[in-house]
């Protein structure tokens, strides 16, 4: 307890140096500003933002970046309340949220959603701070096997959560680990897939592959969709009453401890965690009978999730070292280009960067509810920017962005390859977030299945019998029976509302 | 014939052996010491495997159309490999100004050269600050 509070003590003395407050302070800004542009979630908006972290001191990039990604986070949410544009990440902020809009009560849906995010973030960066280090320990029993059958779990996990289809989801995560083979092979040194192009020797620039399939591939989408949004002139009220402020805690917090434990799961993160929480406020609330028509608790409850389960989903990615969602796959390639490797040497090896990471958050949070919050009606405004003024700047922003990872025009192109692949993607219902984890899981599963293999001669039992593989595998197993008897349960049951339907004709 | 399950099996059929039978000509080893061609073999034949099922499955579930539109995605496509050209043989000032004019043909609104002018003079003076304050190398003259 002692340590902990020490530690955090620690941390907040590397948050709090001017330089630190101010990347904080620039990264949450930025990040709400891009994360309110319609089709660009977290995903795009971190992949976009990454450059400007190059030249900055490794600390201070870790916690911008980290700003950036919840600034889009309640960017994305503020989107959702005011105008019903949902990004994957506030899907559930659309529901009550937006009816309370309609209601004339956006000024205290937004509040609410604000403070609900301090409330969230707050428990989460305790949860953090105590079972980080925990979780670390318990890496150290990690062999290769079962760092290859976490991995798969993840897989399926994030495949069933983010796309809703198994196949669709996995076909996603596979294609990404094969893009991940591109390049030179770092057990044989033989290059692989590169087609003998010298610049794809070092492999398919991650960058390139989130803006093409987030950027372009969502850019083109919104032309194709072609619907030209009414930008939001409302009034708002910011200040509760007290009755209302009432309201907002008791949801809150149930909405924290949620987002906090559905966070640290693998395939977890923000999106389950608000559909979980609303569906509790749904169960228990004192008021749930008005949840759906614009509810304090629908907004709070899944808002403090949301929060939480951003801030926990980190403690996977440092304490293991394997991301559990495409965002923290995305992180985790951020840490890796300023030379930091997450996993459970971090905490040790850098704890400054560590603890400084989770004082930032809090610091972040409080940025978030003193600058975004009171300010909001401002980056409101973003929206009165035609999108045919909008988009020509995104595009701008995607080729700095590519350009500016090695200084290479020929990223360029191959950003432009990946756009088109994306939008294919799009069209054929493929999500592109499970490729991202799968691309940057790739090389990890592949050197891990090897080292398994090698370590067992080849036999593949002791994926099956130690302990943990054994157990997480068995969990696939399971998961892919459900999956399968569903199906063939759905398909009997539309061949039976079909024979019906036959004998009447 | 459009059937979106159908073509997406396909699809996932198509790039599982474009990886599949590359990986083949790389040297595979054995489990106990796998070569660099095995594990891309094993991951292309899982893929193979769902591409499979997804056609079988199609046949099952209803169809859905296929809706593909060409001109966006052709016109920002261009967009961004003249730019990357243009910037490349003249500078990324020229680069920027021709991505701002021909992607906008994809824009609903009227197409308009003010317009497109005061956007790549607004995108022109970030890259400078881009440029000057924050050090990126851009070569925009």
């Amino acid at each position: 307890m002692m340590e902990v509070l020490h530690n955090l003590a620690f941390g907040f003395g590397h948050a709090l140096t001017w330089q630190n407050l101010l990347f904080c302070a620039i990264g949450c800004t930025v990040g709400t500003l891009v994360g309110l542009l319609p089709g660009l979630g977290p995903l795009a908006t971190i992949s976009i933002l990454l450059p400007l972290t190059y030249s900055i001191p490794t600390g201070g990039a870790l916690i911008m970046l980290a700003g950036i990604y919840y600034g889009a986070q309640y960017g994305d949410s503020v989107s959702a309340i005011t105008m019903k544009i949902p990004h994957a990440s506030s899907i559930v902020a659309c529901i009550d949220g937006y009816q309370m809009t309609l209601q004339g009560r956006t000024g205290l849906a937004l509040f609410t959603a604000g403070v609900s995010s301090f409330i969230g973030g707050t428990v989460a960066i305790l949860v953090l701070a105590f079972f980080a280090p925990m979780l670390g320990e318990v890496a150290f029993l990690f062999g290769p096997a079962d760092y290859c059958a976490l991995m798969l779990v993840g897989f399926v996990c994030v495949s069933f959560v983010t796309t809703g289809s198994l196949i669709n989801g996995m076909a996603m995560c596979l294609i990404g680990v094969l893009l991940g083979q591109i390049g030179t092979d770092i057990n044989s040194g033989m290059e692989r897939f590169t087609g003998g192009l010298p610049f794809l020797a070092d492999g398919v620039g991650l960058v390139s592959i989130a803006l093409g399939c987030f950027g372009i591939a969502e850019i083109t989408k919104n032309l194709d969709n072609k619907d030209e949004r009414t930008p939001f002139n409302g009034k708002i009220k910011l200040m509760p009453t007290w009755p209302e402020f009432k309201r907002i805690i008791p949801s809150a917090l149930r909405g924290s401890v949620i987002g906090s434990f559905m966070g640290i799961l693998p395939g977890g993160g923000p999106v389950i965690a608000q559909f979980a929480a609303y569906a509790l406020d749904k169960k228990v609330s004192k008021y749930k009978d008005q949840i759906g028509n614009g509810a304090i608790e629908g907004v709070a409850g899944q808002a403090a999730a949301d929060e939480a389960a951003a801030r926990t989903s980190f403690i996977p990615l440092m304490s293991i070292g394997i991301p559990e969602n495409a965002v923290m796959a995305l992180m985790m390639a951020a840490f890796i280009i300023k030379g930091i490797q997450p996993g459970p040497n971090m905490i040790a090896g850098h704890p400054d960067l560590f603890w400084g990471l989770v004082a930032s958050m809090w610091v972040g949070n409080v940025f978030l509810i003193t600058l975004n919050v009171p300010l909001v009606r401002y980056w409101l405004s973003v929206f009165k920017i035609p999108y045919s003024v909008l988009f020509p700047s995104i595009l701008f922003f995607v080729c700095i962005g590519t350009y500016s990872v090695n200084n290479n025009l020929d990223d360029v192109f191959i950003t432009a390859t990946f756009g088109f692949i994306g939008y294919l993607f799009l069209r054929l219902d493929l999500d592109a977030a499970p490729l991202m984890l799968g691309f940057i899981l790739g090389p990890m599963l592949e050197e891990n299945f090897r080292r398994a293999l090698l370590l067992s001669r080849g036999s593949f039992v002791p994926f099956v019998t130690r302990p943990i593989s054994g157990t997480l595998i068995g969990l696939i197993a399971l998961f892919i029976a459900w999956q399968l008897i569903a199906f063939i349960l759905q398909v009997r049951k539309g061949k039976a509302a079909e024979k019906p339907a036959l004998a009447e004709a | 014939m459009k059937d979106r399950n159908l073509i997406r099996g396909l699809f996932l059929i198509t790039i599982s052996l474009g990886f599949g039978l590359v990986a083949l000509r790389y040297p595979r080893g054995d489990f106990s010491r796998a070569g660099p061609g095995m594990f891309p073999l094993i991951v292309s034949s899982l893929l193979l495997l769902i591409g499979v099922i997804t056609v079988v499955r199609s046949r099952f579930v209803e169809h859905l159309p296929l809706t593909f539109n060409v001109k966006h995605i052709a016109l920002i496509l261009g967009s961004l490999i003249g730019f990357a050209v243009i910037s490349e043989h003249v500078n990324m000032i020229a680069g920027v100004i021709f991505m701002v004019f021909f992607a906008s043909l994809a824009g609903s609104a009227k197409y308009s050269v003010v317009r497109n002018l005061k956007i790549a003079a607004g995108l022109i003076a970030v890259a400078l600050v881009f440029q000057k304050l924050l050090g990126f190398n851009l070569p925009l003259y």
